[in-house]
């Protein structure tokens, strides 16, 4: 007996420093969201880094007053509603001053309504669906553009530029990538061209041959794809160029993602999509590219947006200098600054825009093509 | 009827797949009377294996003086991983388990599973791996039919392999101890057939095939990623069930079945919903006929 005493005081002498240590530490903590497993792990994973490169930037600028340490609390989402729903109560309980995500609209959506049950603000980086930022959420904010915008741009560059006239579309279900595909579809009538067909695969699909064969036999001037992530639309790519499908590809935000060459090589060749304008050439960009790129690889999508998201997030924090989600909204609208992606200023409905251009698939790069306003880059 | 050859030739290379994996089902099934899982990451760890030893031999720069000789090097190479991989995890989760109630071997195959996948994530990366793409480029082009060389490939192979299997099950004296060992456990190690390298060999040997289908699925797509052993899995396990388990000749039916029905089911009717009509067949199937198709003479083929 005595002996359980004295091991019991003295794991209990051990955990003393701890208790201290939980007391005069005070940590900020920033909740993530996005899809760490499953087939979008690696968008997910590129949310997560970017979210972790701006945390890092902004405490060696000095940090936020009053808290020693800015924690990020990474949660797997799935791209699966439910589970996303669950992150987000975790969250709650973590008592995280904002989170940063999710990824999939689909996820995004239902975590935002339990997020703004308890006040909490979130950012997305990545959701580009309309009705993330319209159905009056007080706290949910946007970093990228949205589909209404980039679904007339998709419909004008194929009209305008490439010159076609029929069109066979294929999406894969989520609320994102069917929404797009809609929008495309709709965007693409009203401008007098025909949607052959509007094909829809499943999520998690790897063969897509019989489509495709679908598609060979329409031959459409533009095939449109719209899919969740870029690694069924890289093996989409390749399996359409090894069955000498003719159609011109054409695609979204999804797809700018440098692995997306990586895996489809040379059908990726040729292939245009539509993505928000980031000008590589400002100074935030080069010193964002020098920190991440030695880490982390290559620059994809969403990165950049989460860098953004989660810069926006601590500057309203240490402007409010508190962690009262009103407050912290007031000075979110205020910020005007020149981010990674873009130049970051909210709107009264919590979306910041985005001007969506054309890029084209060249020597493995993409290269910025098309504007809507000014017609060819060159 | 182009249309119809085209779509012909992709579900052939679809089935050959499934078939492929189908086969360590049935052959464990038939030998432990164990729903084997982890089958599936035996599938996907095939193909990594396949992508790095690929990778390697591009790297030493023996790929382009001798393509025909690496592919061959990483397909013996991913296969024999493989069949360690599988003599290994039979040991540790279900030897053990052997004497247990068969759902205890059951869920320690579906622990197996998700710790195989996420180990493969860990050690990976969750970013796909590449397979190079410079072998077989091109193909046959008849009109509106395209026939790759890839596809010719894949097909080839797999009609070997299966053969292959076909004479070491039934005409090798090591096929009759394993079908001695399935037929009856007690009494085959009576006539000195040791039941434990048979089962083995038979884990072995069914890994072995998931693994080059692995690398075909690889050469196939263009990439292998962790978490790609899984649906896969799901429908070579419906072929197998579809064939009959147990029963090799059935697998490889069946596999060729659900792929067909998966390719047809979506260029004729619907691609959204290709999934349902190759378990529609699979319930119709086992609705009238609650074996499989090769289920009746389960006693005397089963391995």
């Amino acid at each position: 007996m005595r002996k359980r005493v004295a091991s019991i005081l003295a794991i209990g002498l051990i955990l003393v420093p701890f208790l201290f240590g939980a007391v005069y530490a005070k940590t900020l903590r920033i909740g993530s969201m996005s899809p760490l497993t499953g087939p979008y792990a690696s968008d997910g994973t590129d949310i997560k880094n970017g979210a972790l490169t701006a945390i890092e930037v902004f405490e060696e600028m000095g940090g936020i007053p009053g808290y020693d340490k800015i924690e990020l609390m990474p949660q797997d989402t799935a791209c699966d509603p439910r589970q996303a729903v669950a992150a987000a109560n975790k969250l709650i309980n973590l008592e995280v001053a904002g989170v940063i995500g999710a990824y999939c609209s689909s996820s995004t959506i239902p975590a935002s309504d339990v997020l703004d049950e308890e006040d909490i603000i979130m950012i997305t980086p990545a959701s580009t669906n309309e009705k993330v930022t319209e159905r009056g959420l007080a706290y949910m904010f946007r970093m990228c553009g949205r589909d209404d915008d980039q679904a007339p741009a998709a419909a004008k560059f194929i009209k305008e530029q490439l010159g076609g006239k029929t069109l066979f579309i294929v999406d894969d279900k989520t609320t994102y990538s069917q929404g797009l595909a809609d929008g495309v579809a709709k965007a693409a009538k009203e401008m007098g061209m025909t949607v052959l067909a509007h094909e829809h695969v499943n999520q998690g699909d790897k063969d897509f041959s019989a489509v495709l064969t679908m598609a060979k036999k329409a031959n459409a001037d533009i095939f449109y794809m719209s899919l969740q992530g870029f690694s069924p639309a890289a093996m989409m790519t390749l399996q359409a160029k090894r069955l000498g499908m003719k159609s011109q590809i054409v695609t979204q935000d999804a797809m700018f993602q440098p692995r997306f060459m990586d895996v489809a090589k040379d059908a990726a060749e040729g292939v245009y999509l539509t993505f928000g304008y980031t000008d590589p050439s400002t100074p935030e960009y080069k010193a964002f590219e020098k920190r991440y790129v030695p880490k982390y690889g290559k620059i994809a999508a969403y990165a950049t947006y989460s860098y953004d998201a989660t810069t926006a997030l601590l500057k309203a924090i240490k402007a409010a200098g508190t962690t009262d989600s009103a407050k912290v909204k007031a000075e979110l609208m205020k910020l005007d600054f020149q981010g990674v992606a873009k130049n970051v200023k909210f709107r009264e409905n919590g979306d910041s825009g985005s001007t969506y251009i054309a890029f084209k698939v060249e020597n493995g790069k993409f290269v910025p093509y098309w504007d809507p306003e000014k017609g060819l880059i060159k | 009827m182009e249309y119809f050859i085209q779509q012909l030739i992709n579900g052939l290379t679809l089935g050959g797949m499934y078939a492929l994996i189908a086969l360590g089902y049935t052959m464990v099934y038939g030998v432990i009377q164990l729903i084997n899982f982890a089958h599936g990451e035996f599938f996907a760890a095939g193909g990594y294996a396949g992508a790095i030893a690929l990778a390697y031999f591009a790297g030493m720069g023996y790929m382009e003086s001798h393509p025909v000789l690496c592919l061959t090097g990483s397909f013996v190479l991913a296969m024999a991983y493989c069949a360690y991989l599988a003599i290994g995890v039979e040991k540790i989760a279900y030897k053990p388990l052997r004497k247990e109630s068969r759902l205890s071997a059951l869920l320690s195959a579906l622990g197996m599973s998700i710790f195989l996948s996420n180990g493969m994530m860990l050690t990976r990366g969750v970013y796909d791996e590449v397979y190079p793409s410079e072998l077989f480029q091109g193909g046959f082009d008849f009109g509106m039919v395209t026939i790759s060389y890839l596809q010719i490939t894949i097909v080839s192979l797999t009609a070997a392999l299966l053969i292959g299997l076909n004479i070491l099950v039934f005409k090798t004296k090591i096929g009759m101890a394993m079908r001695a060992t399935a037929q009856d456990k007690t009494m085959s190690a009576l006539v000195a057939i040791g039941s434990n390298r048979i089962i083995s060999l038979t884990f072995a040997i069914g890994a072995g095939l998931a693994a080059a289908a692995g690398i075909m699925y690889g050469l196939y797509y263009g990439s292998v990623k962790y978490d790609m052993g899984f649906v896969p899995g799901i429908k070579a396990f419906a072929a197998a069930v579809l064939g009959g388990i147990g029963n090799i000749t059935g697998a490889m039916i069946g596999g060729l079945v659900i792929g067909m029905v998966e390719i047809f089911g979506a260029g004729y009717i619907s691609s959204e919903y290709k999934d349902v009509f190759a378990f529609i067949i699979l319930i119709a199937v086992l609705y009238f006929k609650p074996t499989g198709i090769m289920g009746e003479n389960i006693d005397d083929t089963r391995v």
